[in-house]
């Protein structure tokens, strides 16, 4: 069997909660994830799930009225003498010095919308050795070259062109591009990315997601990678995390994900996907809608939209069952299981 | 952008012949002359200056008792041949003399009244809405929307009296005496011009500044939660920085084309504080000569202002393009 991987990040029943004035609205409640060294994890979801919230927590970058709540983010990092350090970044100030040192650094992001992340006010070289020049001594000449080499690096055609334009004189796929350039521009152990290929067309977000795969073997990057899109979870994914309404339902490597899900609501996703082999008079979407999160369901938050719902489920919150060393799910069917598994083996 | 300030500067001058013929037109709209009437003055009043000779030849000279356009032509062709603002019947004197005396002193409380209003409004609105629900916020609202509500001379006066019942002092003028006022100027005019001008230039900022803090916050909130804004704190800027650099920058764009329209309402809502504060500005002469039926002082001023709003728009649209690529490459 293969070594374990090293974990980069461990994140320890992290509860991220709004403050809103008409409640409380519980975005992240509770969850558990360890983000391994090198790979790729991909975090699942509808709208709304609490996905988005929970990755900006890694750079403490919530905004309010979002508040993490409790929980631990515990991030191995080098310090200077090149010895492993753990820093709870969920304990870190979000204006302080130690969290700024990290962001951009050590954890870059790229976000969703590629056209309003860069600023219109400022050239593209401009934003990029921004970064450079906050987190490392170059000067601002060296900064200017290596923002040319990044774009280069990202398959921008006439970088040294590009360097100096506007960001709103370059289509969707290319400041995707920029963003994904400027995130790599220190070097980071690390990247965040917040469903990245969204807002692009499909031949752009297929190219886009190559590039990630191509830079992330070449700068042995870790990956956290947000997304609803089931298709590119099956195209980079190592591991996945289904999360649901704040909760993580389900965690395992893809193959498992893909394979074997357990969780209904995971099995009810992949039927939910489109598939062109398979002749079928329509699609198969989850029913009903995510629910309002000031009214969220008692017990298992997913039961009025299950189809496997039981009577219990109305009010029995399941707790996290560890089906085996690399497969989690939260849901009553499989507590029994297990339960019974145990009472078998007492016996 | 130099060939974009050679277009702007054209443009202008069809827009001036435009607001010069509204100009003439406006004012000869009442009935009689501004001879006639100064003949009527002169029969009511004992300093009989002019004889039926010298009325004759003005109206000879500014084309009285000939048609309209005529009027007009030798009026707006005195001006650009020989900068012959005409004779101003009211003060009399050359009415290109009178503007240029007042027009300094005027341009002076305006633009410090529109420094005064930038430089309190931009931090204080930046401030309401980075705080924004603090208490600082709600006291700058509270203010704000007095100094709103409160018209410019109601607040002159109030001030007129705090002064003289708390102060012993009178917040008129802008010069200690008239002879002050009349000397011409030297260090110690100017020292003693800044003695005064800033009350008036608080009151007839005090509106502008509540209106502009008002923008700037709004303005400002609408930028905070940008996607930039979270991918360049995601970057490791501090607050500061990121603040300024960003969402302030972004902000100021509203803040910067309203800066065309500041300057007319100034020059307007100075004209009642002028009189109410006895200032030594445009406001009240224009408002005689225009009461005197004085085409060519009136005329003449409102001229001058009117220029001088063009200009300020096309400072506020250069301004604006070398502020913001978008609409430097705009078309």
């Amino acid at each position: 069997m293969e070594k374990m991987s090293e974990t980069l990040v461990e994140v320890k029943d992290l509860k991220i909660h709004f403050f809103t004035d008409e409640g409380v609205v519980r975005a992240v409640d509770g969850i558990d994830l360890d983000v391994k060294r090198g790979k790729t994890l991909a975090l699942v979801g509808e709208s709304g799930c609490g996905k988005s919230v929970a990755c900006r927590s890694f750079l403490q970058i919530v905004h309010s009225p979002g508040r993490i709540v409790s929980g631990e983010i515990l991030y191995t990092r080098k310090n200077e003498n090149g010895q492993g350090e753990v820093v709870d970044i969920a304990r870190l100030n979000p204006h302080g010095r130690r969290i700024r040192s990290i962001r951009g650094k050590e954890i870059a992001m790229i976000f969703q919308e590629p056209m309003t992340s860069l600023s219109p006010m400022y050239t593209v070289g401009n934003q990029i050795t921004e970064t450079i020049r906050l987190h490392t001594e170059a000067t601002k000449q060296e900064a200017w070259q290596m923002a040319i080499d990044l774009l280069d690096k990202v398959d921008i055609p006439k970088p040294d062109r590009l360097v100096e334009e506007y960001p709103f004189r370059l289509s969707g796929g290319m400041r995707q591009r920029a963003m994904i350039a400027m995130a790599l521009s220190c070097n980071p152990t690390m990247l965040i990315a917040d469903e990245p290929t969204t807002a692009l067309d499909v031949t752009t977000q297929a190219n886009i997601l190559d590039l990630m795969l191509d830079l992330q073997q070449q700068y042995h990057m870790t990956l956290l990678f947000i997304t609803h899109d089931l298709g590119v979870v099956a195209e980079i994914a190592d591991e996945v995390a289904v999360m649901y309404l704040g909760k993580i339902v389900e965690k395992s490597d893809v193959n498992t994900i893909f394979n074997e899900p357990k969780h209904p609501y995971t099995q009810a996703l992949l039927r939910s996907i489109p598939k062109i082999a398979v002749t079928r008079e329509e699609l198969d979407p989850i029913k009903g809608m995510v629910p309002n999160p000031y009214r969220r369901p008692g017990g298992c938050p997913f039961h009025p939209r299950c189809a496997k719902a039981m009577a219990e489920c109305r009010t029995v919150v399941p707790a996290v069952t560890q089906l085996n060393d690399n497969h989690t799910v939260q849901c009553l069917l499989y507590e029994d299981l297990v339960g019974e598994k145990a009472m078998e083996q007492a016996k | 952008m130099l060939k974009y300030i050679l277009q702007r500067l054209l443009y202008m001058i069809p827009v001036m012949f435009v607001i010069s013929i509204l100009i003439f037109v406006t004012i000869q709209l009442p009935p009689g002359d501004p001879i006639s009437k100064m003949m009527e003055n002169q029969r009511t009043q004992i300093n009989v200056q002019f004889s039926e000779q010298d009325l004759e030849m003005m109206r000879a000279r500014y084309g009285y008792g000939g048609p309209l356009h005529e009027q007009y032509i030798k009026w707006i062709g005195n001006i650009l041949l020989h900068g012959d603002f005409g004779y101003s019947f009211y003060k009399r004197e050359a009415a290109g003399k009178v503007i240029a005396d007042l027009m300094p002193l005027t341009l002076v409380v305006s633009i410090g009244s529109f420094i005064f209003t930038w430089v309190v409004a931009l931090p204080i609105g930046v401030l309401s809405a980075v705080r924004q629900y603090s208490i600082a916020d709600h006291i700058f609202t509270f203010i704000g929307f007095i100094g709103l509500a409160i018209p410019n001379f109601l607040l002159a006066l109030i001030l007129l009296v705090l002064g003289l019942t708390m102060f012993q002092t009178s917040f008129t003028g802008l010069f200690s005496s008239g002879e002050i006022q009349q000397a011409p100027w030297s260090l110690a005019k100017v020292g003693d011009l800044l003695k005064h001008i800033w009350i008036p230039m608080i009151v007839i900022g005090m509106g502008g500044t509540a209106g502009l803090i008002r923008i700037m916050r709004a303005n400002l909130l609408d930028e905070l939660h940008k996607p930039y804004v979270e991918a360049a704190r995601a970057r490791g800027l501090s607050e500061l920085r990121l603040l300024i650099k960003y969402p302030i920058r972004h902000a100021m764009n509203p803040f910067v084309s309203g800066f065309a329209y500041l300057l007319p309402s100034l020059v307007a809502g100075e004209a009642i504080v002028a009189i109410v504060m006895n200032l030594p500005t445009e406001g009240p002469v224009l408002l005689n000569a225009l009461l005197n039926l004085d085409v060519f002082l009136g005329g003449g001023f409102l001229l001058i202002l009117s220029l001088l709003t063009l200009v300020s728009t096309l400072l506020s649209d250069i301004l604006l393009a070398w502020l913001d690529p978008r609409i430097r490459y705009g078309s």
